[in-house]
C-alpha cells in the first residue's frame, strides 16, 4: 500500500511573461511515495522547477490540489505555509543560500531556533549533523570562507537536521564541479537510503538523475515519462 | 556590545524559542561597515547638534531667567490685583508688616521686600521731569534682588532723606550727588503729596527705561508723604530656587486671604516667557529638519537593505522564517544602528557641554548690548538637562524604527519564490 507524502491532482499553473501567458504546469497529477528519491528532470521552462515549488508552498497552483504529508497547501494561509515548510520540509538551493553572517554550525542551529528547539539540544544536533556530512573542521567558518562544495553540504545539513518529512532541491548541482556533485549525491544517497530521507530534485543533470531512485521527466508543463509507471 | 551578551539576551529561559533576529541583526550591520558608518554617522551628528544646542538654549534660558528675576522682579509677586488691573494708588496691601512675616516664614521663600510705588514729578532747580517714585526696604532689596546694587556713582540709601536716582534721569534733570530733588505726586486721599530728599546716589542697571525713570527712596518716608499706613503696592519674593517658583506660588496662593494676587516670574515678565517660547519653538523647528533629514537618509539606507537582501529573505521565507520575525530583524539592525550613533553623538554632545559649563561661550563685543538688554551676561554656559539628553536620542529612536519599517514593510508581500528568482 503506498504511502504519499506528495499528493498532486490536477496541477496547473499559468505566469504572465511580459503579458504572453505561459504554461508552466498542465493538469498534472503527482505523488510521491515516503522514502523515494525523485528526479524532476527536463529542458528550462519543462515546469520541474513550477512543480518543485508548488510542492514546497512557495508557489501556488491556478488549479488542482496539492497534499503534503496529509495536510492540504490550498487551504493554508502565508504564515501556515511558513510553518509547515519548517516544520515538515527542507530545502537545497541551487545558490546554496545560507545565511552570510551565520557560521556552519550557527546556519545549521538557526533552523531548529526557529523551530523552538533548546540550545543545548541544537547545539549538540547541528554538530552532530556537521559531523557526519563531513564538515567537523569548518562548523566556525562563515559561508564566505567554504568551497561551494561544503557549503552546499551545510545546506544539506540545515535541511535535514530538522529531520523533514521531505527534503526538496532546486538544480542542487548546478554551481557544483562533477567530483562535489558525485559527493553531494553520494550524501543524499546515503539520507535517504539510511535514514529514510524523502527526496525530490529538480534537475537537468543526468548524474543526479542516475541516483536518483525514480526519474520524472517533464516538458511543457505536463510529465512525460515517469519510471516509477513504467516499472509499474 | 559583545555577541555573548547577544546570544544572552537572544536567549527565552525556558521555551528553547530563542530570538535570532537580534543575533543576526547585529551582524548584519557589518556587512557593508561604510553604510554603517555612514547612517550611524548621520544619527551621531544630529543626535549631537541637538542635544548640544538644546543644552545650550537650556543654560540660555536659566540665566535668562535668573538674570532678570534677579535683577528687580524677584521669582514671585504679591499684588493687590484691582491694582495689577489700574495701578491706582490706593489699591494697596494692608497689614503688610504681618504678610511679610508670614510670608518669610514659608518654606522655600529666602526673602521678601516691600515695595510702594508712585509716579511723581522730579525737580531739580529749574528742571522737572516724571519719575516712578519706588518706596523700598533697602535691606530687604539687597537680599532680594540685584538693581539697587548697581550703584555707579555715590552710595545706595541709608538715611530717612536719601534719594538714589537713575543715571539718565540724573542726567535730565541735571541732578549731581548732594543735590536737593523735590517731589511731587497725589497722596492717597488725593491731597498733594510733598518730599525733599538729598540725591546720594545715581544708579545704572543699563536698561535705558529704567535709568530713565526710576527713582529709590526709602519706604517708611514715602509712606508719610502719601499718606499710606501699613501699606504696600507690591511684596516682590525671592525663593531659593527660580525653578521652585512656581510651587511656592500655590503654596502662597493656598494659605494668603483670596484679595492678593500672587503671580510666578512668567507672568510678571510675559515679555520674557514669550521670548523664551518663541526661542524654543524656532529650536524645535530646527533640530525637527536637522533630524528628519537624518531619518530620511536611514529610509534610503533601508529601502537599499531590502532590496539588495531580497533572495535572503526570500530564503529565509522559504526555509519557514514568518515575515514579521525578518522585519524585527531589521527592526533590531535599525536599533543597534541608531544606538552607535546616538552613543557616540551624545558622549560627544557630553562632552562639549560639560567642557563650554567651565569656560562658556564668548559672545563678543557686539553682542554685550544686546545680552544686557536681554538679561544675559557676555558669555553663554550650556546646562544638562535631562530634556536636551533625551529628546533627541528618542526621536531618532523612533525615526529609526519607522525609517526601517517603511520598506520592511514590503517583506510582508513578498513571494518566496520571486524573492529567490531575486525579483
Amino acid at each position: 500500500m503506498s504511502d504519499p507524502v506528495v499528493r498532486c491532482r490536477s496541477i496547473s499553473r499559468t505566469y504572465q511573461d511580459d503579458s504572453v501567458p505561459v504554461r508552466a504546469l498542465v493538469n498534472v497529477d503527482f505523488d510521491v511515495d515516503r522514502g523515494e528519491f525523485v528526479s524532476l528532470a527536463g529542458p528550462s521552462g519543462s515546469g520541474k522547477s513550477t512543480l518543485l515549488n508548488v510542492i514546497g508552498g512557495l508557489d501556488r497552483p491556478d488549479e488542482g490540489t496539492v497534499e503534503v504529508d496529509g495536510v492540504s497547501l490550498n487551504e493554508l494561509s502565508e504564515s501556515a505555509l511558513s510553518d509547515l515548510r519548517l516544520r515538515k520540509m527542507g530545502f537545497v538551493f541551487q545558490a546554496y543560500n545560507l545565511i552570510p553572517v551565520l557560521s556552519a554550525l550557527e546556519n545549521v542551529e538557526f533552523i531548529m531556533q526557529l523551530q523552538g528547539i533548546p540550545a543545548q539540544e541544537r547545539h549538540e544536533r547541528a554538530r552532530a549533523m556537521l559531523d557526519e556530512l563531513g564538515l567537523s573542521g569548518m562548523s566556525d567558518r562563515r559561508p564566505g570562507e567554504m568551497s561551494g562544495g561544503q557549503q552546499q553540504r551545510v545546506a544539506v545539513a540545515r535541511a535535514v537536521v530538522t529531520h523533514p518529512v521531505l527534503l526538496l532541491a532546486d538544480e542542487p548541482s548546478a554551481n557544483l564541479d562533477s567530483r562535489t556533485t558525485e559527493e553531494l549525491l553520494k550524501l543524499l544517497q546515503r539520507l535517504n537510503e539510511d535514514h529514510g530521507v524523502t527526496i525530490v530534485t529538480a534537475t537537468h543533470d543526468p548524474l543526479v538523475m542516475s541516483y536518483a531512485k525514480r526519474q520524472v521527466r517533464l516538458r511543457d508543463g505536463e510529465i512525460i515519462e515517469d519510471s516509477a509507471r513504467q516499472a509499474a | 556590545m559583545s555577541e555573548a551578551a547577544l546570544d544572552h539576551a537572544s536567549a527565552e529561559p525556558g521555551s528553547g524559542r530563542g530570538m535570532p533576529s537580534i543575533r543576526i541583526g547585529w551582524r548584519n550591520l557589518w556587512r557593508n561597515r561604510r553604510r554603517t558608518w555612514l547612517t550611524a554617522g548621520g544619527i551621531a551628528f544630529s543626535v549631537f547638534l541637538v542635544a548640544s544646542f538644546m543644552a545650550l538654549q537650556v543654560g540660555q534660558y536659566d540665566v535668562m531667567m535668573e538674570n532678570a528675576t534677579a535683577l528687580m522682579s524677584g521669582h514671585v509677586q504679591i499684588q493687590n490685583p484691582e491694582y495689577l488691573d489700574d495701578a491706582r494708588f490706593e489699591d494697596t496691601i494692608e497689614d503688610a508688616g504681618a504678610l511679610i512675616d508670614r510670608i518669610r516664614a514659608t518654606p522655600g521663600v529666602l526673602s521678601v521686600a516691600p515695595r510702594v510705588e508712585t509716579f511723581a514729578l522730579a525737580s531739580v532747580g529749574e528742571r522737572s521731569f516724571g519719575a516712578q517714585l519706588l518706596g523700598i526696604d533697602i535691606a530687604a532689596e539687597l537680599e532680594t534682588v540685584r538693581f539697587v546694587k548697581m550703584i555707579r556713582e555715590g552710595r545706595t540709601l541709608e538715611g530717612p532723606d536719601d534719594a538714589v536716582l537713575g543715571a539718565t534721569l540724573a542726567r535730565n534733570l541735571g541732578a549731581a550727588i548732594g543735590d536737593e530733588v523735590v517731589i511731587l505726586g497725589s497722596g492717597r486721599e488725593g491731597g498733594v503729596a510733598a518730599m525733599v530728599l538729598n540725591v546720594v546716589g545715581l544708579l545704572e542697571t543699563g536698561m535705558a527705561d529704567l535709568d530713565r525713570v526710576l527713582m529709590l527712596a526709602p519706604i517708611e518716608p514715602v509712606r508719610a508723604a502719601f499718606g499710606l499706613g501699613d501699606e504696600v503696592h507690591s511684596l516682590i519674593i525671592r525663593a531659593e530656587d527660580v525653578a521652585r517658583a512656581p510651587s511656592l506660588v500655590r503654596t502662597l496662593s493656598e494659605e494668603l486671604p483670596d484679595s492678593l494676587e500672587v503671580r510666578n516670574w512668567d507672568r510678571v515678565l510675559p515679555e520674557l516667557k514669550q521670548g523664551i517660547e518663541v526661542d524654543r519653538i524656532g529650536g524645535r523647528i530646527m533640530y525637527g529638519i536637522i533630524m528628519a533629514l537624518v531619518v530620511f537618509s536611514v529610509v534610503n539606507s533601508f529601502i537599499m537593505t531590502v532590496f539588495e537582501r531580497t533572495r535572503e529573505f526570500g530564503m529565509l521565507r522559504a526555509i519557514g522564517m514568518r515575515p514579521l520575525r525578518i522585519i524585527l530583524m531589521l527592526q533590531w539592525e535599525a536599533f543597534f544602528v541608531c544606538l552607535i550613533g546616538v552613543a557616540i553623538g551624545l558622549t560627544l554632545a557630553v562632552g562639549l557641554t560639560l567642557w563650554l559649563m567651565e569656560v562658556g561661550i564668548y559672545l563678543g563685543e557686539a553682542m554685550q548690548d544686546y545680552a544686557r538688554q536681554f538679561y544675559m551676561p557676555d558669555r553663554m554656559y550650556p546646562a544638562l538637562s535631562l530634556e536636551a539628553l533625551m529628546v533627541s536620542p528618542l526621536v531618532m529612536f523612533i525615526g529609526t524604527q519607522l525609517a526601517a519599517l517603511l520598506p520592511a514593510l514590503r517583506i510582508r508581500s513578498l513571494k518566496p519564490v520571486d524573492a529567490l528568482r531575486g525579483e
